[in-house]
């Protein structure tokens, strides 16, 4: 019975971790850009939802919006100032320039917020959900079920509005897009800022589970990069899939063998499919 | 719709690195008229409709329509100035349906009812894109998917349609079929420019045409005249 206990807290992890990595897909996939700031929007992200909390008791979910707002300007601003000028370069020029905007904002962060261990302590948390043997927090319940909305919220927006048609088009075929008069470089701009976004709102629903901490955004980044490969890249249900697969596995590895290990058990799968199925479980079908 | 067109490309030179592809290229189309560029692999027909179409910018020389410089326009400008462009290799967004697809090409319009009814036209136009509509575009067949990339540039509502290649690699049937369209769009007061490599069925197409050889223009005019040049016979259609 203790197995439906690993397994529930498996699928909260893995919802979290959707959320951080479907914005990391996005990028990813659409952009061709590998994103290093990734990890730190997380945690900045997370910040915005501390402060919120500690300074005007604004809930980490109020903040989700907050965080993702402020979040979307700052990836917008990046990319159409800065990456949008070296987009058509190979994909290690991106990387090297997402590294080094990675080493600065990140260190930024070190200097203003410190490298301690902040916690959002909730004053009033949501009464714990008891099914059976199964004990499940119910605020870490709640940030699941936010993060599984946001992520089927990009997904809808994906399939059926004008800028998420355009940004399908894009990851498709980048030229064909720019003869129907979709403008790129502001789609590229879009597209990044809503990476951001994400990552801020999962940073937002994170707060009230993980120790925030600037130390912490090169494992958000390695969850991510981990989802993007199990699930297949550049498709919102790859993320959700591989999500919750590395939070099962993580869970169940955890269990078995403990959680000092939780690491190298995801990269052992990692390695694993990269031998068995390199494509991703879902592949490229799932461009949406 | 229709309305006054002049398409007017003067001396364009353009390339690729430190590849120059065109030397002076002057081609104009008239509203009404077909148009058609022929000429061997390689000599640079793509590279001019990428200018066409503001893909590639110019290195030198001018594109005008209606006698607004359009030089350093975006793509976005041309299809606003009513310049559709149906690329070499049809290039259609294969993991979506052949409705979303069509759609794509109406992306800068607002009008919805006239987009749904235009929609309507096109599968009047081409039926099995209609039986198709849900189907990803990425499973349709050479043809079809030639019909569906036509369809996509018709739903711009140009008054110049650009076509690069309209036959490479289709059955002659389907030829015939597209062909047949190509003239009923062109009735319908659209403006065509089209690329061919198969010149005796382009020359049959089209009003006037250019034949461009290693990025020159080197012969022009009524396109029934150039087929019956001897030159023109012997070096693309094998016939003396």
């Amino acid at each position: 019975m203790i197995y439906f206990q690993v397994l529930a807290n498996g699928l909260i992890l893995g919802g979290l971790y959707a959320c951080i990595a479907v914005g990391f897909s996005l990028v990813w996939g659409v952009l061709n850009v590998i994103n290093i700031l990734h990890g730190t929007f997380v945690v900045l992200g997370a910040y915005v939802a501390w402060f919120a909390y500690a300074y005007f008791g604004i809930h980490p979910f109020v903040s989700v919006v907050i965080a993702g707002a402020i979040l979307y300007v700052i990836g917008h601003a990046i990319q159409a100032g800065l990456i949008n000028r070296v987009i058509a370069a190979p994909v290690l020029i991106t990387l090297t320039l997402t590294f080094g905007l990675d080493l600065m904002l990140n260190n930024a962060m070190l200097v203003a917020f410190t490298a301690d261990y902040r916690q959002v302590n909730l004053a009033n948390p949501l009464p714990a959900i008891i099914i059976g043997p199964v004990f499940l927090p119910g605020d870490r319940v709640a940030a699941m079920v936010l993060a599984f909305l946001l992520t089927g919220l990009l997904w809808r927006t994906l399939r059926d509005s004008k800028i998420g048609r355009a940004i399908v088009a894009v990851r498709m075929d980048r030229e064909a897009a720019a003869l129907m008069g979709v403008p790129v470089a502001r789609i590229n701009a879009i597209t990044f800022g809503i990476g951001a976004l994400m990552a801020g709102a999962a940073g937002a629903l994170l707060s009230i589970v993980y120790p925030i901490s600037p130390i912490n955004a090169p494992i958000f980044l390695g969850k991510a990069f981990i989802v993007c490969v199990i699930g297949g890249l550049g498709s919102v249900p790859g993320a959700m899939v591989g999500g919750i697969a590395l939070g099962v596995v993580e869970a169940f590895g955890a269990f078995w063998f403990g959680p000092e290990h939780a690491l190298t058990i995801s990269f052992g799968l990692l390695l694993l499919l990269l031998f068995v199925r390199p494509g991703g479980i879902l592949g490229k079908k799932g461009y949406e | 719709m229709s309305g006054e067109l002049a398409f007017l490309a003067s001396d364009v030179e353009a390339g690729y690195g430190d590849v120059q592809v065109l030397w002076g290229v002057s081609i104009e189309v008239r509203a009404g008229e077909i148009v058609c560029i022929v000429g061997s692999n390689g000599v640079g027909k793509s590279t001019f409709m990428r200018c066409a179409s503001g893909l590639l910018p110019l290195r030198a020389g001018t594109i005008a329509i209606d006698g607004v410089d359009m030089s350093t326009a975006s793509s976005a400008d041309f299809v606003r100035a009513g310049v559709a462009h149906v690329p070499e290799g049809r290039r259609l967004f294969s993991a979506m349906s052949v409705r979303d697809n069509l759609l794509m090409g109406a992306y800068l319009r607002e009008d919805k009812a006239e987009i749904e009814a235009d929609l309507e036209k096109v599968y009047a136009s081409f039926p099995i894109l209609a039986e198709r509509r849900k189907q990803d575009a990425g499973t349709l067949s050479g043809g079809e998917q030639q019909m569906c990339a036509i369809g996509r540039g018709m739903m711009a509502r140009p008054r110049l349609l650009l076509i690069d290649e309209l036959s490479l690699g289709l059955a002659p049937r389907i030829v015939d079929l597209l062909s047949d369209q190509l003239r009923v769009i062109n009735e319908q007061g659209v403006a065509v420019l089209l690329v061919e490599q198969d010149v005796m069925n382009a020359l049959e197409l089209a009003d006037r045409a250019y034949v461009i050889d290693r990025g020159r223009v080197t012969a022009s005019g009524e396109a029934a005249e150039l087929a019956a040049d001897p030159r023109i016979r012997e070096a693309y259609m094998g016939l003396a």
